[in-house]
């Protein structure tokens, strides 16, 4: 290959290794834009009246909701809404697909990937900028296909948004991207694996959204400015007399660059495979005999003795997350109830019966979603298990293939029982201090068949490694998607009640607000036996390896 | 009792790669050598031994035991080297030989500390810090240290220096000492030459020779160096039947001797005659003489073969 290819055939490559982001972004930017602009037709109605009365007491419920989303604007119109709230939610979500996209050199620099490229004659700098080009070129198809989305969508519900104002919001949207993608690709250089380097991307990234947070109530205005998401804010081009702000723009092109040109100073001046940091010492004491720690030798609980650090983040993740949710129960239950469109919507999400129903509708829905986020990602780590040789190690013991399966979801049910029951605590406590009264029986069955729902995600998974290993993660992304899509829209749509079998999330119905939908809960027991039954079969037929 | 047997062992991949009608039979005890160039199908016959792919047709025994439907059985008595060492990320030496303990529900402690410290093996240390030898050196641990009756080995001693290479024949003389079966795939002539009793060469799937070291070497050709006094009939030597690979310089003639000596003594009948000497050729030699010859008609080797 001569010299001058290199740069083209990495960035085809690495435009390729987007490909499931890419997958991923554009059914979230469907699932997005058909619920919001059919949700606001809803919710506000066509006249300009319902509409005024919807924006007044939806902006007043809004300024409560600044620590997620910015401040309310013009809600009376299709335009202002989907700023609002669209335009103010896929900043977090892009922002970490950018993450895991830039994550993800570390993570070739982990296979030895990197390497490669570098002695076939590429210099460092560009590899560098090859790879940010390849993630620009990919941020911006996935941008103007949210856009079209957007436009599409609004006009099928019959108020179209003006193209070149949302365009311009996209064209901010994709700045801010590209920005949040160099921050970790700083990471990248600080950490030498990839998971460290995600997970610091991540808090860092976290920390600036929430630094935007508190600058929408007016506080932390001295270092305002170095979080790219309240550069991002400045500009409003679907707003009313709202415009580009030429400045912020500049300073996300500004961050953009300077972090690349840190990336390649700090990859210029380390080790292959180090951080550009100090070498860390070798970890643990010499040693030759085996780690006496017990669980390692026990089945089912010496993949979950790997995986405690995981496990036990995800835990106080989602209990935090609980705590916070019930924490704010009081004050959006008085002011969203006071809209009585919203009432309608709580209605239909089970959440309407006072502040122990919404505490059980909201949480409940909120943790099938992260619960469903925990199996997608665990069913992950078994097709990485195949693809690091793990399971031919595993295999060349005397342990079958059966053990496997079973074992793996085992653990993958283990430890959402473990998260949900620590979150229930969290929720309780939390309800408990706020003076709400939750209903002990429904809200410990509700919580407890919140674990039906990973263990059917689990029987999918099950299915879908033994048979396809590849497949697994954009399959189950897909069931995850559709279901929060199906439970979305069931209620928009008016859809009949059948549609909820496409739905795990509808199959496990509203338990800690309303009753429990026994045959949904039989359904999802069935599928994670069944699933599980198939994945065993299928896993004795097939190859394992690389 | 064989160790190993397969019966027409067939993983057919397409277009020509995997392996073919392979007729293999290990005995008890003995060390095996199986030889031949990347592609060759020497990975995939150990992946169809272990039982991780399944075979297209035929069937492999460990010891009477399949090794398909019996593979867990299988399991217990093998230790295994793969080619491609898997990845651990950030676990320890010790917590990946205690999950392997749990698998294979125990290890003996002293046996594992024994022969780390005679690999040099620190446990403490996290697999992504192992350098590639120190990552070889656990996966050989692993594969002797709840001394298998047979040892499965995909070229061990990638990555090793001379010294643990040394470390590791000594750990395998000591298990053939206790009866061990070693099944050895390398691209190591010298290594082949140096521990193993047979040899099996495949190519393009196919297994092509096979048989004892000195049986093949012998069998199959002679080096032979003739030195004259005065100038060199190569033309009559050329016409040698059997003498093949025919080089020579101003009075020396080189070249391969295939079958009887009668001829060429012969064709040198009142010819000055310096010196004449033979040797058995390295199994180096032997090994390329296969792939300098041209693939036999529609690329198949010779399938009845048995080791």
């Amino acid at each position: 290959m001569r010299d001058d290819q290199l740069p083209v055939t990495l960035f085809r490559l690495a435009v390729r290794s987007h490909r499931n982001g890419i997958v991923a972004t554009s059914i979230l930017s469907v699932v997005l834009a058909l619920a919001n602009a059919v949700g606001y037709v809803q919710l506000a109605g066509t006249d300009p009246q319902s509409r005024a009365l919807f924006a007044r007491e939806m902006e007043l419920v809004g300024r409560q909701l600044t620590y997620l989303l910015p401040v309310p604007l013009q809600l009376d119109t299709m335009m202002g809404y989907i700023h609002w709230r669209v335009f103010g939610a896929v900043p977090l979500v892009l922002g970490f697909w950018a993450v895991i996209a830039a994550s993800g050199v570390r993570g070739d620099e982990e296979k030895g990937l990197v390497e490669q490229w570098i002695v076939t004659g590429l210099s460092r700098a560009r590899y560098i900028v090859t790879r940010v080009l390849a993630f620009a070129a990919v941020a911006l198809f996935a941008v103007a296909f949210f856009i079209l989305a957007l436009v599409a969508s609004t006009a099928a519900a019959g108020d179209p948004l003006e193209v070149v104002p949302t365009a311009l919001q996209g064209f901010a949207l994709w700045l801010l991207t590209l920005a949040c993608f160099g921050v970790a690709l700083v990471a990248a250089q600080l950490f030498s694996t990839r998971r460290a380097a995600a997970g610091a991307a991540g808090i860092v990234l976290m920390a600036l959204y929430m630094l935007n947070a508190a600058a929408r109530n007016d506080a932390l205005a001295e270092v305002q400015a170095i979080s790219p998401f309240w550069l991002y804010e400045r500009n409003t081009p679907m707003l009313r007399g709202g415009s580009l702000d030429a400045p912020a723009l500049l300073g996300l092109i500004g961050a953009s660059v300077v972090l690349a040109l840190s990336a390649i100073a700090a990859f210029a001046g380390r080790d292959m495979g180090a951080s550009v940091l100090r070498q860390a010492a070798p970890t643990g004491a010499r040693t030759t005999r085996p780690s006496g720690d017990p669980l390692l030798r026990i089945a089912v609980l010496a993949p979950l003795d790997q995986q405690k650090l995981w496990v036990l983040g995800w835990t106080l993740g989602l209990a935090l997350f609980a705590a916070y949710l019930v924490s704010l129960t009081r004050l959006m239950v008085d002011a969203l109830t006071a809209i009585p469109q919203m009432r309608a919507i709580f209605e239909a999400m089970g959440a309407s019966g006072g502040y122990d129903a919404f505490v059980g509708g909201m949480w409940g829905s909120s943790a099938l979603l992260l619960l469903s986020i925990f199996a997608v990602a665990t069913v992950n780590g078994w097709v990485g298990d195949e693809n690091d040789g793990r399971l031919e190690a595993a295999l060349a013991q005397p342990a079958s293939r059966t053990r496997i399966v079973l074992e793996r979801v085992a653990v993958l049910t283990i430890a959402a029982a473990v998260i949900v029951a620590v979150s229930t605590a969290a929720v309780a406590a939390v309800a408990a201090q706020q003076d709400i009264t939750l209903t002990a029986d429904r809200f410990a069955t509700g919580s407890a068949l919140l674990v039906t729902v990973p263990f059917a995600l689990a029987g999918f998974g099950a299915v879908v490694t033994s048979w396809r290993p590849r497949a697994a993660v954009p399959v189950l992304f897909v069931i995850v998607a559709l279901g929060y899509f199906v439970q979305q829209f069931t209620p928009l749509f008016e859809w009949p009640d059948w549609v909820k079998f496409a739905s795990v999330f509808s199959l496990y119905g509203t338990p800690l607000s309303s009753e429990v939908d026994w045959p949904g809960i039989f359904a999802l027991l069935a599928i994670g036996t069944g699933g599980t039954i198939a994945g065993v079969a299928l896993m004795q037929r097939r190859d394992v390896g690389r | 009792m064989n160790a190993i047997e397969t019966q027409r062992l067939t993983k057919d991949y397409g277009a020509g790669r995997g392996i073919f009608d392979l007729d293999l039979t290990v005995r008890e005890g003995e060390i095996l050598g199986f030889l031949g160039p990347n592609g060759a199908g020497k990975t995939t016959t150990i992946k169809l031994l272990m039982g991780t792919i399944r075979p297209t047709r035929g069937s492999a025994a460990i010891f009477g035991l399949d090794a398909q439907a019996q593979a867990v059985d299988v399991k217990r008595i093998v230790g295994y080297v793969p080619g491609e060492l898997p990845q651990f990320g950030g676990w320890k030496g010790s917590e990946i030989v205690a999950w392997v303990a749990g698998l294979r529900g125990g290890l003996d402690g002293a046996e594992v500390t024994r022969v780390a410290e005679r690999l040099d093996l620190d446990l403490g240390r996290r697999y992504r810090e192992y350098s590639h030898g120190n990552k070889q050196k656990l996966a050989l641990l692993l594969a002797f240290v709840h001394r298998p009756r047979l040892l499965i080995l995909d070229e061990p001693t990638t990555g090793l220096d001379p010294l643990h290479q040394r470390v590791f024949y000594e750990l395998l003389r000591e298990a053939r000492g206790h009866g061990a079966t070693v099944f050895l795939s390398s691209h190591v002539m010298s290594e082949v030459e140096h521990v193993c009793d047979r040899v099996g060469i495949v190519r393009e799937g196919r297994l092509v020779t096979a048989g004892p070291l000195s049986e093949l070497a012998a069998i199959r050709s002679l080096r032979v160096e003739i030195v004259f006094d005065g100038s060199v009939p190569v033309e009559r030597l050329r016409a040698v039947p059997g003498f093949e690979d025919v080089a020579a310089t101003d009075h020396t003639v080189t070249g391969m001797l295939r079958g009887s000596f009668a001829p060429l003594l012969a064709a040198l009948s009142g010819e000055p005659v310096a010196s004449l000497t033979s040797r058995e050729p390295s199994l180096e030699e032997v090994f390329l003489s296969f792939y300098d010859d041209p693939a036999p008609p529609g690329g198949a080797g010779r399938s009845d073969l048995t080791v």
